[in-house]
């Protein structure tokens, strides 16, 4: 068949019906192609939350005597899900889950923008700060939270400092009091993940083209108006990513805290995480406990899909 | 107010020295190119001019005012960046405006100027385009745009053309002149391209190796180099240089170029000046400036090369370590291997000094 008769007949061929039939044959091969992905996602994803929400369904605890699929047996519709909606505990953990993120994630967020912008100009010992700045990430939080633990007791370390700074004695019980409790809690979570903030907001502010900043300047533009013109809608993208970051991971903030205070005094300090810990491990109801992960599971998807729209059009617009 | 002087310049990298004091006077209005190639200094000079680096030694003076520590912010120069530095995060009316935003100038007054600048731009129908998304084209005039939106009274140009394509080039150096004519700022035109700072430059500076080589115009520059260097550099190809040794004849001073024979006679003034010196010299003629000898007295060379570039014919000569090049009409009949007699243009003729490599006998008409 010669050249001309083939691109003739392509062109016979690409009707809208041929076009369409084109698109299901590769549609067909690429799911061929996926399926064992597919399978994969199926069984780690998939799988454990209908076991979840199964469970969620019922009245079964592993002291039941039932094996988890036998859950049935103890079926109680969404008996779960209407306590819950009554379960001031849940709500109380779950207002001081956000309190706990509104305050320590912009501050995370201001002092890791702050110091990237330090670090993004040369100074003297800049590297020997730089490895100094990164340390917190590093430690393990269970020994962040013992050391804050101890940092915070009455007769601690800094309970000592301010004794010196004041002149007086000072014998302040942090973790005993609700709020002063909290705000150590706070402190802890901000002084270990500032520098994962600092990190990526600095790989963002390294990213912005100097040139264009300096036509900026030369154009007449002051620090501020560069910054706010320039280098924070260049980082749009990066700050987006960086908060989703520690939104996410804040949302979860378990184990520092709960080597510090176990979620005490009372409640004062009781988490989301800590309250669905303490459900599962002392409470041992856990049709009780798939109902509350499930429910925040949601919470947490309709979030993140919000985010990453954002994301998406952010990316379209500097495409 | 807005002539620039150089005084002294010198600018250093840790001990790597990328200017060698530069003594410059750019007058008020005047198209000066820095021309040069690449690695030679002209980007350190505009960013020294614009402020972007400072000066290791000497002053920057525009008028009478010391621009010594004044920030590039303050300096009222526009400068068109290389690689243009568009602010892709915006539209070309925000690109346009943003100067006069940054300025606190009100909307109404910025919105009468981005219109007129876009006009003479013709970026009007672009106004609300992402920059991000533009071609090379039409980025560089938002450069420009945007620089002269400011209406400086100096416009400093880093290489403006060397991004876009030939025929767009061909047409910006036309519209370029014609805004430096419109506005009549000093303008301050870096480029590697010799055909640019010809063809737009009131004057050019060559420079190499951080060096300043020669300052003149255009013609200046092509028809008495200052030394080797600018012989070689300016022209396409650029002067041919073939060492040799003055030596008497019964009709003048000639120059001896061993096995390609003797020259004819040198022009009076430059016998003159041989004769005092009577060291090794390099004679230089332009290849467009030698004709084939129809008696026979010349330079005598094997062809070794024919290129034909449409309007003209380059022939390639050489024997021995001497290359020599000559550009006839497309209608040289001419073949590889034969021999060549060239008589060089007797007003034409150049003679360097081979030990400092400057040229001799001064200036010519
Ligand atoms: N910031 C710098 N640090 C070290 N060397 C530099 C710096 N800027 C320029 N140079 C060197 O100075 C020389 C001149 O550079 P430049 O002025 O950019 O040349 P060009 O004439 O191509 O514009 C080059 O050899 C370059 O490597
Ligand atoms: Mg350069």
């Amino acid at each position: 068949m010669s050249a001309l008769t083939a691109s003739e007949a392509a062109m016979a061929k690409s009707t809208p019906e041929a076009a369409i039939n084109r698109h299901d044959e590769s549609a067909r091969l690429g799911f061929r192609l996926t399926l064992p992905a597919q399978i994969l996602v199926l069984f780690i994803a998939v799988f454990p939350l209908l076991m979840q929400l199964y469970i969620s369904l019922t009245d079964w605890s592993p002291l039941s005597g039932l094996d988890w699929w036998g859950a049935w047996e103890l079926w109680n519709g969404f008996a779960n899900y209407s306590d819950l909606a009554s379960d001031n505990r849940f709500w109380g953990a779950l207002w001081r889950t956000a309190v706990v993120m509104v305050v320590c994630v912009p501050a995370e967020f201001l002092l890791g923008l702050a110091l990237a912008t330090l670090f993004a100009d040369d100074f003297p010992g800049k590297r020997f700060f730089y490895s100094i700045l990164l340390m917190p990430m590093m430690v393990v939080p269970a020994v962040a939270g013992y050391m804050f633990f101890m940092l915070f007791q009455s007769g601690g370390p800094l309970n000592d400092i301010l004794s010196t700074l004041t002149g007086t004695r000072v014998a302040i019980a942090w973790l005993s009091d609700p709020t002063l409790a909290l705000i150590a809690v706070m402190i802890a979570d901000i002084w270990q993940w500032t520098p994962l903030m600092f990190l990526i907001l600095l790989a963002g502010l390294v990213g912005v083209p100097q040139d264009q900043i300096k036509a900026a300047t030369l154009l007449g533009a002051n620090p501020w108006q560069r910054f706010t013109t320039i280098v924070l809608p260049k980082m749009k993208t990066i700050i987006i990513i960086a908060l989703a970051i520690r939104v996410i991971e804040n949302f979860k903030i378990f184990d520092t805290l709960y080597i510090m205070t176990g979620g005490g005094p009372g409640v004062a300090t009781e988490t989301i995480s800590v309250y669905i810990y303490k459900v599962t491990t002392q409470d041992l109801i856990w049709g009780y406990v798939a109902a509350i992960a499930l429910a925040i599971l949601i919470v947490l998807s309709i979030a993140t899909v919000f985010a990453m729209k954002r994301m998406a059009a952010v990316r379209e617009v500097r495409a | 107010m807005s002539a620039i002087h150089l005084q002294n310049l010198v600018k250093t990298f840790g001990n790597f020295t990328a200017l060698k004091t530069m003594d410059l006077e750019i007058a008020d209005g005047e198209f000066m190119a820095l021309l040069g190639p690449s690695g030679c200094g002209k980007s350190t000079t505009m960013n020294m001019i614009a402020g972007m680096e400072e000066p290791t030694e000497g002053r920057i003076l525009f008028g009478d005012r010391d621009m010594t520590g004044v920030p590039m912010g303050r300096r009222g120069v526009g400068f068109v960046f290389q690689n243009y530095a568009i602010f892709t995060h915006m539209t070309v009316r925000q690109n346009l405006a943003y100067g006069p935003r940054m300025h606190g100038k009100p909307k109404a007054e910025i919105d009468r100027r981005v219109g007129a600048i876009a006009e003479l731009l013709q970026l009007t129908p672009l106004l609300d385009r992402r920059a991000g998304r533009l071609s090379v084209n039409i980025l560089q005039r938002v450069a420009i745009g945007r620089s002269a939106i400011m209406e400086p009274a100096i416009f400093l140009l880093d290489e403006p053309l060397s991004n876009v394509d030939a025929a767009f080039r061909a047409v910006m150096r036309t519209e370029l002149k014609h805004l430096q004519r419109e506005f009549r700022q000093t303008m301050v035109y870096v480029t590697h391209d010799q055909l640019e700072a010809m063809t737009m430059a009131d004057r050019i500076a060559v420079m190499d190796h951080g060096v300043l080589q020669q300052v003149g115009t255009p013609i200046e520059v092509y028809n008495n180099p200052a030394n080797v260097f600018v012989a070689k550099f300016i022209g396409a190809p650029g002067m041919n240089l073939i060492p040799g040794r003055p030596a008497e004849s019964d009709r003048g001073l000639v120059v001896d170029l061993g096995p390609l024979g003797v020259t004819p006679p040198l022009p009076d003034h430059l016998a003159a000046a041989l004769r005092r010196s009577n060291a090794t010299v390099l004679y230089g003629f332009r290849p467009e400036q030698a004709a084939i000898a129809e008696d026979g007295e010349g330079l005598t060379l094997p062809v070794t090369f024919v290129e034909r570039i449409g309007a003209r014919t380059i022939v390639h000569m050489g024997q021995g370590g001497s290359a020599v090049k000559a550009v006839f009409d497309n209608n040289l009949r001419v073949a590889v291997g034969e021999m060549m007699v060239l008589a060089p243009d007797a007003a034409s003729v150049r003679i360097f000094d081979v030990a400092t490599g400057k040229a001799v006998g001064g200036r010519h008409g």
